[in-house]
């Protein structure tokens, strides 16, 4: 005990060697060519000193340099109550002062030696406009986006949660960044357990730089050698205050427009928010498409390569000669045929990705049809899997969350191999490997395939199809919300009897 | 006593349901209609009726054992018979499973050895199909509990398969007559009882299930649905295949996908038996996990450790049984020392627990 108890103090004062003091940090501080500093007041002398990249200079004209120069003050303490800004802070911490210097305070002192000072934020924000969202476009519905100012993000979705129970922690990670990162949940429905889990991974994160969201999602997931995302991001202020009325988590990090929430399952990637702006029937429907398009997507290739290197008698009669026509002089085996194809739609996707939109059309118009057909017409390969891969593209792409849809078009590749070697067999078994890795995976400690297994009936009702609203009356069990009622149910149901 | 797992790897009782009907629905449901049909003709599906009351009375006493013991089998045995005998007939349970664990392994290579790839090399073939079971279980039994839950779901379309067989089937000469006696309709059910083996993991997984005393029920419905299943099985492929047929065809099931007909695809069984990978992988999961948990619990060896060992031993002694007769002579084999072990031990040490539990509550 008396062991432990000295190396955290011999820990503390050595951290406290480090610390500069007050006029170190003026000195390194006017190292840089954008720190100023300098001398006002006639009376009664003090410094001024700032960055003046970081702090709006409006401000220091009209809220700071005129009223100082119109009303002569004795003292630090009559300079706050002078000032028309709330959050003026009287501080002698020399971090504390670092910290505020670095994000935009003004600092007014005295002398260029002790440390008692006055801060006054002067936040210069460069922030842009909210445009509609880009990846998770709908056509009906809210058209905002979340931009990079993480208040200008925390504002969005406080519009649509006005309650004091909107709960918002914040935690400095990054050890040269110091990204702000904010912990937003409904207290009273988020389960207890889910936020310390997020919290303290949150705190646990040692990672110099965190630039985006994305960092947070790699550095704090369940399973970090998952190909699967084990955190949904979305760039929606709507569909972000709609997960959190339903008792999940949301981490909102400075400079991305992306926020993160969980802990998620499985079918949450393939359900879009639009899906709740239409009625349930079409959303129903659109949802089973899309997780049948994931099937399609991955499988199809694969089989295609199964079927024609191995099981040709399960080509039925009819369908054996449009194959065998189009296979004819066709110089590699299927799956060689496959790989170059695959390769190629995703060398499409890729170039489409990096050129700026409008080469990016022409990318697509190109590779599509001229490559698609030159190929087709050269002999190299059967124009039925250039369907096949095309439509496994398209499929690929109905994916809502961008990350899953990543996944989706990579595995297919160890997919085609296991068919090149066993056959549909493999095939099978190779989807056994993913059942078990998906079966094993949480996000924040919850299954990821449930509802399906844990199987809980109740929640499969907003999952893999939706149900109308009033049969929306429970928050997901799945979550394990503090309070699982969402609405009165029977009041939600009433109907009007005939003739009433 | 042994320590019981915590509460946060328990599963919920009713998924003894899934887990009881996944073990006893694997391979042998492919061509068991041969075997009981030589025993007792088209009556055959009176034996299994037989069989499946004979096993939930297996079940019922299994449970009787489990409540009393409060722990697994292993615990049972060590507390029963003392640390060494215990760790014996620990022992024995594990040879039998991995022996069991080895049939229906071998059993599957097979099917797919003489329907889908006759040149397949079991040297490199059977280490990924142990690896896909490693995969699983390393996952811990809620795991393969997800896995046999979904493995239920998966397989049941396949009964819809049915519907092209009875387009051609003779109802006849199935229900009406019944011209064998008792002692041939009780070999048929002998004979049947080794397609309902395969539940003995519930001696291992019961202290996993969350107020497992109500979960008998749920073992009950488990076996009962196996029954209806195997009867449905035994009853197309009765009006379907003629005797004369039926005698020489070994996949009877399988035989029966052959003949679905459907516009985009022919010979369904390829598809049948690419699926049937996750009918057979969970029942051999959870032999091979009982058989690790076995050792765990008896030697105090790491389940990760117990675990290689036994697909080790798997793997070597799979692809060592090479042709039918071999392969014939290894099922027969394990299902009489199954038949042995479920009939004859169980009730055994049902009664010797209820004595010595008696003698203790005198002293």
């Amino acid at each position: 005990m008396g062991k432990w108890f000295r190396r955290q103090k011999g820990g503390q004062s050595n951290k406290d060697k480090n610390e500069p003091t007050f006029s170190e940090l003026l000195e390194k501080c006017k190292e840089s060519k954008d720190f100023i500093s300098f001398r006002q007041g006639k009376s009664f002398s003090f410094y001024i000193s700032y960055y003046k990249t970081l702090v709006n200079p409006d401000f220091i004209h009209r809220d700071l340099l005129s009223p100082i120069t119109k009303h002569p003050i004795q003292s630090l303490d009559e300079l706050k109550n002078l000032i028309p800004v709330e959050n003026v802070t009287i501080t002698d911490d020399v971090k504390d002062i670092q910290d505020k210097l670095l994000s935009g305070f003004i600092l007014v002192h005295e002398n260029e030696t002790s440390a008692r000072c006055a801060l006054i934020p002067a936040i210069a924000v460069e922030k842009r406009q909210v445009t509609i969202p880009e990846t998770e476009f709908s056509v009906v519905g809210p058209k905002e986006s979340f931009v990079e100012a993480i208040d200008v993000n925390i504002n969005m979705v406080r519009k649509r949660l006005p309650l004091p129970e909107l709960y918002a922690k914040e935690i400095l990670v990054g050890k040269l960044s110091k990204t702000r990162v904010v912990v937003m949940y409904i207290q009273g429905i988020a389960n207890e357990d889910n936020i310390s889990t997020v919290l303290q991974r949150i705190k646990d994160i040692e990672f110099d730089q965190i630039i985006d969201s994305s960092f947070i999602t790699q550095l704090m997931s369940d399973n970090h050698n998952s190909p699967f995302p084990q955190l949904i991001d979305t760039e929606r202020p709507d569909r972000t205050a709609s997960v959190l009325s339903e008792g999940k988590i949301a981490i909102f990090v400075d400079g991305s427009p992306q926020v993160l929430t969980g802990p998620t399952t499985l079918p949450e990637f393939f359900s879009a928010f639009e899906d709740y702006f239409t009625t349930w029937h079409i959303a129903s429907f659109f949802r089973l498409l899309r997780l049948f398009s994931v099937m399609f997507s991955v499988l199809s290739s694969p089989i295609y390569v199964a079927v024609l290197t191995y099981h040709y008698q399960m080509i039925p009669k009819d369908l054996l000669s449009p194959l065998i026509a189009s296979r004819s002089g066709i110089p590699f085996p299927p799956i060689m045929e496959a790989i170059i194809l695959e390769l190629t739609i995703e060398l499409l996707r890729e170039a489409g990705a990096r050129l700026p939109t409008k080469v990016g059309q022409t990318i697509g118009i190109v590779g599509g049809i001229v490559i698609g057909t030159a190929a087709v017409e050269a002999g190299l390969t059967s124009n039925v899997l250039l369907i096949i891969v095309a439509l496994a593209a398209l499929a690929s792409f109905t994916t809502p969350v961008y990350q899953m849809s990543n996944t989706i078009r990579i595995i297919r590749f160890p997919f085609l191999l296991a068919a090149q070697f066993w056959g549909i067999v493999g095939v099978s078994m190779c989807f056994g490997f993913f059942l078990s890795h998906l079966l094993k995976l949480t996000s924040l400690g919850r299954p990821y395939v449930g509802p399906v297994y844990p199987l809980r009936l109740k929640d499969l009702k907003d999952s893999l199809y939706r149900l109308p609203f009033e049969k929306l009356s429970r928050r997901p069990m799945q979550l394990l919300p503090e309070d699982p009622i969402r609405f009165n149910k029977t009041r939600a149901e009433k109907k009007q009897d005939i003739d009433e | 006593m042994l320590p019981l797992p915590r509460e946060n790897q328990k599963v919920s009782p009713y998924f003894v349901f899934y887990l009881i009907h996944s073990t006893q629905i694997g391979v042998s449901i492919l061509g068991f209609e041969r075997y009981i049909a030589k025993d007792a003709g088209y009556d055959a599906w009176i034996s299994i009726i037989i069989s499946g009351v004979s096993i939930n009375m297996l079940i019922w006493i299994i449970y009787q054992i489990l409540n009393k013991g409060k722990n697994d089998l292993a615990a049972i045995h060590m507390d029963l018979f003392g640390k060494t005998v215990g760790r014996l007939m620990n022992l024995y349970f594990v040879v039998y499973f991995t022996l069991f664990a080895i049939t229906i392994l071998r059993t599957y290579l097979e099917v797919i050895q003489v329907w889908v790839f006759p040149q397949l090399n079991l040297w490199t073939f059977t280490p990924v199909f142990l690896l896909l079971m490693y995969s699983f279980i390393v996952g811990g039994f809620r795991v393969v509990t997800g896995l046999s839950f979904l493995s239920v779901i998966y397989g049941l379309p396949l009964i819809l398969l049915f519907w092209f067989p009875l387009q051609q089937a003779d109802f006849s000469n199935v229900f009406l007559k019944i011209d064998h006696n008792l002692t041939e309709l009780l070999k048929g059910s002998k004979t049947m009882s080794l397609g309902f083996l395969g539940f003995e993991p519930l001696f291992l997984f019961y202290p996993f299930i969350k107020n497992a005393e109500t979960s008998q029920k749920w073992a009950h419905f488990g076996v009962i649905f196996s029954i209806l299943l195997y009867l449905t099985t035994a009853l197309v492929t009765f009006f379907y295949f003629s005797k004369e047929q039926l005698t020489h065809t070994i996949w009877a099931t399988l035989t029966l996908w052959k003949i679905v007909d459907l516009p985009f695809i022919e010979r369904f069984e390829y598809v049948g038996i690419a699926i049937w990978v996750f009918v057979v992988i969970p029942n051999l999961c959870l032999t091979v996990w009982s058989a690790g948990r076995l050792l765990k619990q008896s030697f105090s060896i790491r389940q990760r450790t117990s675990l290689w060992i036994t697909l080790t031993i798997l793997y070597v002694l799979t692809p060592i049984f090479k042709n039918r007769q071999q392969i014939d002579l290894l099922n027969v084999g394990v299902g009489r020392l199954g038949y042995y072990t479920i009939y004859f031990y169980i009730p055994l040490l049902f009664v010797i627990q209820w004595m010595i539990y008696r003698v203790r509550k005198n002293q």
